[in-house]
């Protein structure tokens, strides 16, 4: 619990501009900029070729079943494999330091709970098994109130482990999608708050606070 | 044998997920790359095969035509096709599911590009709720009267935000 508490303070500059270069990839913001477009996903995803006179990729037109989605699923590994990779880079140079940083000060208007509780939200972005378990240790070390523990479960149970769910499943639909990869993210972050603020006002309403 | 080579051949002997301080930023990617192959064929291949075959079996059995049109109704408030309720169905026992289900049914022409862009946010507020009941508020330690609300939020904001994005797409 201690780390928890000390790991947002020292930000390397690297974190900083890691996180500004992950927000600019994975917003699309830069798709349609000739040259700059190596900073956005799914450029860097590219495409599968066609096989000579052929209309789709190896995963064909009219397949079913568990062959169909088989070949299907395979084809979405290098999304995966490569969000996930940007990802560890992000991380490794202190991206989601500098994400807790600038959350902490806007936790409490934003959400109604204390800065503490910043390492653990961006890592429930993250994974909901990393987010469930450091929250479970807050309301232990009774850093966190219960019914702030209901307020934080609340924006973690809906789009739990957002980012890294969206990025690795999501990814096979991005490219049906008609708006960028960045809009259902923002929207679905948005929802987020808003369903934590639910639960803000259920617990002001009808639930007695512990302590 | 150059000392590249042998790093590349130790490096796919013994597959690591842990970083050490001295990688590069090419090894660090390797590393995260290597997280989402685990990821490809652990969840997202077995969940969306599973998808496949729920809907050949819905689709031969002429369910999902009989499922669209009942559900026809409550699906058109986003204007969606009916068969769309299988994908938040889908989304409730698992994300990569209704991502499954999601191409299957753009497949076989019953969703297109707009209907998956509104369905989208959906999939993942509502995603994986059975599961999380235990994986985040059972270890989270939150007393079961409270899960029926923390259940209607994630429905209240399913729909609130395919709304939005109803309304994204059409001025898009």
């Amino acid at each position: 619990m201690v780390n928890l508490k000390k790991k947002a303070l020292n930000v390397p500059i690297s974190g900083y501009i890691a996180l500004i270069i992950a927000l600019v990839i994975f917003s699309g913001l830069l798709a349609k900029v000739s040259g700059w477009n190596m900073l956005d996903f799914n450029t860097l995803n590219g495409k599968f070729g066609l096989m000579s006179s052929a209309k789709a990729t190896f995963t064909g037109i009219g397949g079913a079943g568990a062959r169909s989605g088989f070949l299907f699923a395979l084809s979405l590994a290098p999304g995966v494999m490569l969000a996930l990779g940007l990802m560890e880079i992000v991380e490794h140079y202190g991206g989601l330091k500098a994400a807790q940083k600038l959350l902490t000060p806007i936790l409490r208007p934003i959400l109604g709970i204390p800065g503490i509780c910043c390492v653990a939200l961006v890592s429930s972005l993250q994974s909901t098994d990393a987010g469930a378990g450091m929250t479970k240790a807050l309301r232990t070390n009774k850093d966190i109130t219960g019914n702030e523990l209901l307020i934080f479960t609340a924006f973690q149970f809906t789009a739990g482990g957002l980012i890294g769910n969206y990025l690795a499943s999501g990814s096979a639909l991005f490219m049906y999608m008609t708006v960028p990869i960045s809009v259902p993210l923002a929207v679905m972050f948005v929802m987020k708050i808003f369903g934590a603020n639910m639960m803000r006002v259920y617990c002001k309403m009808f639930v007695q606070e512990e302590e | 044998m150059s000392s590249g080579n042998q790093h590349a051949i130790n490096q796919a002997q013994s597959p690591s997920t842990e970083i050490q301080s001295n990688d590069t930023i090419m090894d660090v990617f390797v590393c995260g790359a290597r997280k989402g192959w685990k990821v490809a064929i652990d969840n997202i291949i077995p969940n969306v095969l599973m998808a496949f075959v729920c809907i050949q079996i819905l689709n031969v059995t002429g369910a999902l035509a009989w499922c669209g049109k009942i559900f026809a109704p409550v699906m058109a408030i986003w204007g969606l096709p009916g068969e769309a309720i299988m994908v938040i169905l889908g989304a409730l026992l698992s994300m990569g599911g209704a991502v499954g289900v999601a191409m299957s049914l753009f497949g076989a022409g019953s969703l297109n590009g707009n209907d998956i862009t509104i369905l989208m946010p959906a999939i993942y507020l509502l995603g994986s709720k059975i599961q999380y009941l235990g994986r985040l508020l059972g270890t989270a330690g939150i007393p079961g009267r409270h899960y029926p609300v923390l259940l209607g939020i994630s429905f209240v904001n399913a729909a609130i935000a395919m709304f939005i994005m109803k309304i994204i797409v059409m001025m898009h």
